[in-house]
Order: structure tokens, then sequence, then C-alpha cells
């Protein structure tokens, strides 16, 4: 991990146009943000699309990052970058209704070829609702106290603490 | 994954819990959370990673040619309002506050005027000044009522007159 001095250099860096900085920064944390777009998607292909859009929308929104915890910015911004998509898959979903049995056929294939490749905590993860899916994937990839957590989510610590504890407990269980 | 936060999972867990569970808990935390370091998820090929910089690269040039392309705009803008307002202050000018056009007036008739024979001129002159004179004295007459005749048909008479005088005249 970069130091924070090192840090604030490499984001001013990136706030006055620097390619050299941003790549600085994909080299530390693309893989910490691949594996937390990877751990929700279970999809590589859908990972690498989602790493560069995040990193495209850093280019953009850079300049409103106005100190703190950089991490935190960044992973809430994954963070919506994971939701867009989400949403777009609903959209997407939306659409092809209408050609449902090709649809079925499509995604039964897309199911099996990936399935080849998801590890045994890719299936398990599955298993746990969406949303303490992603609280977990983002207290451990973002590496964020439960404190910065709670406060990028708007919500009590108690409540962030209870969703994460209750998800990891039965993640483990389901893991046994 | 080693350095995670420092936070006191024990600690945050006795605000809401008694000493005794909040340990239990902050213990499956670290447990649940192993699981997740004991499975790293796969990392981005090399290949992945020079894309997303590629990615960054093009879009940070697309953003300098916006940019450019604004500031342009702007210049080329500013400039345009520059020679709209010139060209209006200029037209401004030449209507209202620049000199006029000297508008040629006489109360002689042209022909008369560019003339070069005077020796003709003078005998046009005297012709036309005898017959003004004779309508004068028809014009006094009639207003006078001396000729006892109809009144219309003298007024008919006399504009018939001045027609043939003035056409005669520019005829030369």
């Amino acid at each position: 991990m970069a130091k924070s001095d090192d840090l604030a250099r490499i984001i001013d860096g990136c706030k006055a146009g620097e390619a050299e900085s941003f790549e600085t920064l994909v080299d530390i944390y693309g893989r910490r943000c691949y594996g937390y777009f990877y751990r929700l998607t279970g999809n590589r292909e859908i990972s690498d699309d989602l790493l560069g859009e995040l990193f495209v929308k850093l280019v953009t929104k850079i300049g409103s990052f106005k100190g703190g915890s950089f991490e935190s910015w960044l992973f809430k911004t994954a963070s919506n970058v994971f939701y867009d998509h989400l949403r777009n898959k609903q959209r997407q979903r939306k659409l092809l209704e209408a050609q449902k049995r090709q649809a079925i056929s499509k995604l039964a294939e897309t199911k099996k070829s990936e399935g080849e490749r998801i590890d045994e905590l890719q299936i398990q993860l599955e298993k746990l609702d969406a949303e303490t899916r992603e609280l977990i994937m983002l207290r451990f990839y973002s590496q964020l106290s439960f404190k910065e957590i709670a406060k990028m989510r708007s919500e009590p610590i108690g409540t962030t603490l209870s969703k994460v504890y209750r998800g990891l407990k039965k993640l483990r269980e389901l893991m046994e | 994954m080693n350095d995670r936060n420092e936070e006191n999972l024990k600690d945050l867990f006795e605000k809401f819990l008694d000493s005794e569970q909040a340990e239990r808990n902050a213990e499956d935390i670290r447990k649940g959370e192993e699981i997740l370091r004991e499975h790293p998820a796969p990392e981005p090929d090399g290949e992945v990673i020079a894309d997303v910089k590629a990615q960054v690269v093009r879009e940070l040039l697309g953003r300098e040619r916006s940019v450019t392309k604004q500031v342009v705009y702007k210049v080329a803008a500013v400039a345009a309002t520059f020679i709209i307002l010139a060209t209006v202050s200029v037209k401004l000018f030449e209507k209202g506050g620049g000199p006029g056009k000297v508008v040629r007036a006489s109360v002689m008739p042209a022909a008369l005027w560019d003339s070069e024979d005077i020796a003709a001129d003078d005998v046009d002159l005297a012709i036309l000044t005898a017959e003004i004179r004779e309508i004068e004295e028809e014009a006094l007459a009639l207003q006078l009522g001396g000729n006892g005749g109809n009144g219309q048909i003298d007024l008919e008479e006399l504009e018939t007159e001045l027609m043939e005088i003035d056409s005669d005249f520019w005829k030369g």
C-alpha cells in the first residue's frame, strides 16, 4: 500500500491530468478493485469491463476528491460502478423478455461456461443476499474500518457491524 | 491483505454486547474474513491492466482535446462578438454621426441650370417670366371675380395652361 504522502502526490498528479499518476493508481488499486468486482459478479469478463469503467470514471471524478480516506472514496465510486452495472443488467433483462427463449438458452450456456471457472467461495457467496455480499466485499477489499464503511453507507455503525457479522457467519456455515 | 485496519473489533462489539459475546462475535468476524483470505479472487491479467491504463490515457487525451476545443470556441465567440460590435458601430456612425451627403437643391429647372447656351436661356427666361406674369394676372382676376365667368372652368383652363407651359418649357 502506498504511504499517505506518496498517495497524496499521486492524487495531485491525477488531478493535474498526468497519465503516469493514473497508471500508478491502477498499479496500486487495480487488483483489489478487480477482486471486489469479481467477487460481486463471479465473471472475469464483466470484472475486466468494470475495472476499466472505474478508472475511466476516476479521470472525470478525481477533481471531486477533497481529501479524507482515498480508499473510502475509491470504493464508493467502485460500488456506484457496480450498481450501475446491475441496473443496466436489469434493463437488459427487461429487453430480453421479448426474446425469452433465445435468452434462456444463452444464459444457460453462459452459466455453464462460467461455472467451470468459479471457485467454491464464489458459489457460496452467491447464496448470500446481494447487499450483504457487497458489504462483505467492500469491507474485505477496501480495508476500511467499520466506522468508515458506516459513514460511507450513511448508516449507524451497529447496523454495518451486525450485517457483516451475520453475513460472514452464514458464509462460514456454507463453507464448512 | 495482512495490513487490515487496526480497529479493535472486541471494543466495537462491546458498545452493543457484553464482553463475552463481543469477544465471540469479533472472533466470528476474524474467522469469516480468514476464509476470504484463504480463497483469493483471481487477479486481472497483465493485458487487462494494460488495457485499463490505455483507456485512462485515451480518456485523458479526449478531455485535453475537449478543453482545447472549448478554449478555441470561446476565443472564436469573443472574436465574433467584437467583429459584430465593430460592424454595427461603423453602420451606426455612418447613419447618425458621420458627415451627411450634400443634397443639391435648386428652385431653377435642372435643364436650365446645366445649360451652357446663355442666349437661348435668356429668351426662354423672358418667355417664362411673361407667362408667369400673365398667369398671375389671371389668378388675380379670378380672385376678384373680375372676368365674370364660371370660376370652375377658369380654374381648369388655368391648370391646363400651366401644364402646357411646364411641358413646353422642358421640351426646350
